[in-house]
């Protein structure tokens, strides 16, 4: 899933400044994991900003607002309650707001679209409703075959290909000391396989065009340009 | 000249290290690093030139090396991979080959989380290996994607290697990519603990490159505690600082001669050089050389 955080309510009144009517759009995937922008965050928040005298024209919350195919049959049938406000506050990850704010435009309505969230990465769950680590920097360039399914791209703090710098101690990172270091992970890892010999070949520099942004994902070919 | 002549020669190479300043050298020859290195000049083979050593930044490492050739003192240039990527990284090679520059010194770089601008975008867009790998193609005549120079580099490459690290096995494994890479001599992380060090030695000794052993200065307790909980890769022993702490202040610089030069002469027959980091008492080098 994309992790978000909740923007500070005074960054988000002060996004909202100026604009009385506000329509708020929340997310039922992953913000929804994240407890930031669900259909009960999005009422909680609507709550709030009525509080400070703000008028909430609707209040929704697509099942994945990333995805057209989810946030359009939602938004759309509410396309005139959108002309009605005079901004839309987006409780979802960067790409819900783009989205959302494509729809708008599609719908023919220029209208503000503000986050109310920050984004903070590609995050797997370790426990549900508490913890989620980021493992994956979706580099388009997997090496985990390599390194007994553990990333070093996301995981060693400098993404170091070749093995550790020096500086852990106690199996631990120097930058974090409260994070393992990911190549004695890899290493312990490999060992238990028996392979630690494979760890001995050389990695070449990243080829990071693959992950030159922005990508674009040709789903039925495969492709990605 | 290059450290791997000297080590060619049979040499026992003497190294030490200075960090430029935060701040510009114009007037360079009242810089504190030149004269820090001015002082040891007669004492040792080379000096390195650190590049924004713990993350701080400071005047560059290629600039205050210029400075130590100018000065007739033999530098070993740093090259970090944190602030650069690769394209700037091989033209740092090339500019510090085409200044005079000798000897090279490829590191990963310490993490900018640990220094004074934690904020900026970390680049580690190759690692020290990879580096070594690139350096070593422009010392052959040509850049990393294959294609030829107009003229090669013909720079000494150094690595470092931390014998403090566990699992041993793991910095081993690397020691010995950095060798596969070009790497031609290393310096190592500073080592208080005689067994442990013997221990790595009879692993690496195999390599067959040159090894230094690394020695910073412990000055005070103090010091050495603030090492054992900040400073990653290095621990001080327990008793090395009860020893310390065992005189009045006032001698702590005697005993932190004392202690070095025991550890100097314990561990010097196990290796071909020794790389001073004497962390602002350059002036105890030529008297723990001495004894």
């Amino acid at each position: 899933m994309i992790g978000t955080t909740k923007k500070p309510f005074p960054e988000i009144m002060a996004a909202l400044e100026g604009y009385q009517k506000v329509a708020v759009v929340g997310c039922d995937g992953c913000a929804k994991v994240c407890l930031t922008g669900g259909t009960d965050e999005v009422a909680a928040l609507a709550q709030e900003l009525r509080a400070q005298g703000k008028e909430i024209v609707f209040e929704a919350c697509p099942e994945r607002t990333c995805n057209v195919v989810k946030a359009d049959p939602v938004l759309a049938p509410l396309a005139d309650r959108i002309k009605e406000a005079e901004a839309l506050l987006v409780l979802g990850c960067g790409g819900a707001v783009q989205i959302t704010r494509e729809l708008t435009e599609k719908y023919g309505i220029t209208v503000p679209v503000k986050t109310g969230l920050n984004s903070v990465g590609h995050m797997d769950t370790l426990i549900g409703g508490t913890l989620a680590v980021e493992q994956c920097q979706e580099c388009g360039d997997c090496i985990l075959n390599e390194t007994g399914g553990i990333c070093p791209v996301t995981k060693c703090a400098k993404g170091l290909l070749n093995g550790p710098c020096g500086g852990a101690e106690d199996g631990k990172c120097e930058v974090d000391p409260s994070r393992d270091c990911a190549w004695i992970l890899i290493y312990k890892r490999m060992a238990a396989l028996g392979e630690t010999a494979k760890l001995k070949k050389f990695t070449a520099p990243k080829d990071y065009s693959k992950a030159a942004k922005p990508r674009v994902l040709h789903i039925k070919e495969g492709r990605v340009a | 000249m290059k450290l791997t002549e000297l080590f060619q020669k049979k040499e026992f190479v003497i190294t030490s290290e200075v960090g430029p300043m935060k701040g510009c050298a114009r007037n360079g020859r009242q810089a504190a690093f030149l004269k820090e290195a001015e002082s040891l000049k007669d004492f040792v083979h080379a000096v390195n030139v650190t590049d924004n050593q713990s993350a701080v930044m400071r005047l560059g490492s290629l600039a205050a090396s210029v400075l130590l050739k100018q000065a007739g003192i033999e530098p070993i240039y740093q090259l970090v991979c944190r602030d650069r990527n690769r394209i700037a990284l091989q033209s740092d090679l090339l500019s510090a080959c085409t200044l005079g520059i000798d000897n090279v010194l490829c590191l990963t770089g310490d993490h900018l989380k640990l220094g004074d601008h934690p904020t900026a975008k970390a680049v580690f867009d190759v690692d020290s290996v990879q580096l070594l790998d690139m350096a070593r193609g422009l010392n052959q005549g040509r850049d990393m994607m294959g294609r030829d120079l107009t003229q090669s580099t013909g720079l000494a490459l150094g690595a470092v290697v931390n014998p403090n690290f566990q699992p041993l096995d793991l910095q081993l494994l690397k020691m010995e990519k950095k060798i596969e890479a070009g790497a031609e001599f290393f310096q190592t992380q500073a080592v208080y603990d005689p067994k442990l060090f013997e221990t790595f030695i009879r692993k690496a000794e195999g390599f067959g490159v040159p090894i230094q052993y690394g020695v910073v200065i412990i000055k005070s307790p103090k010091m050495a505690k603030y090492m054992n909980e900040n400073v990653s890769g290095i621990t001080v022993p327990q008793a090395l600082i009860k020893e310390m702490a065992g005189v009045p202040e006032t001698q702590y610089k005697d005993k932190a001669r004392e202690i070095t030069a025991r550890l100097v002469k314990e561990i010097s027959p196990m290796v071909q050089g020794l790389h001073f980091m004497p962390l602002g008492w350059p002036d105890l080098v030529p008297a723990i050389l001495k004894s």
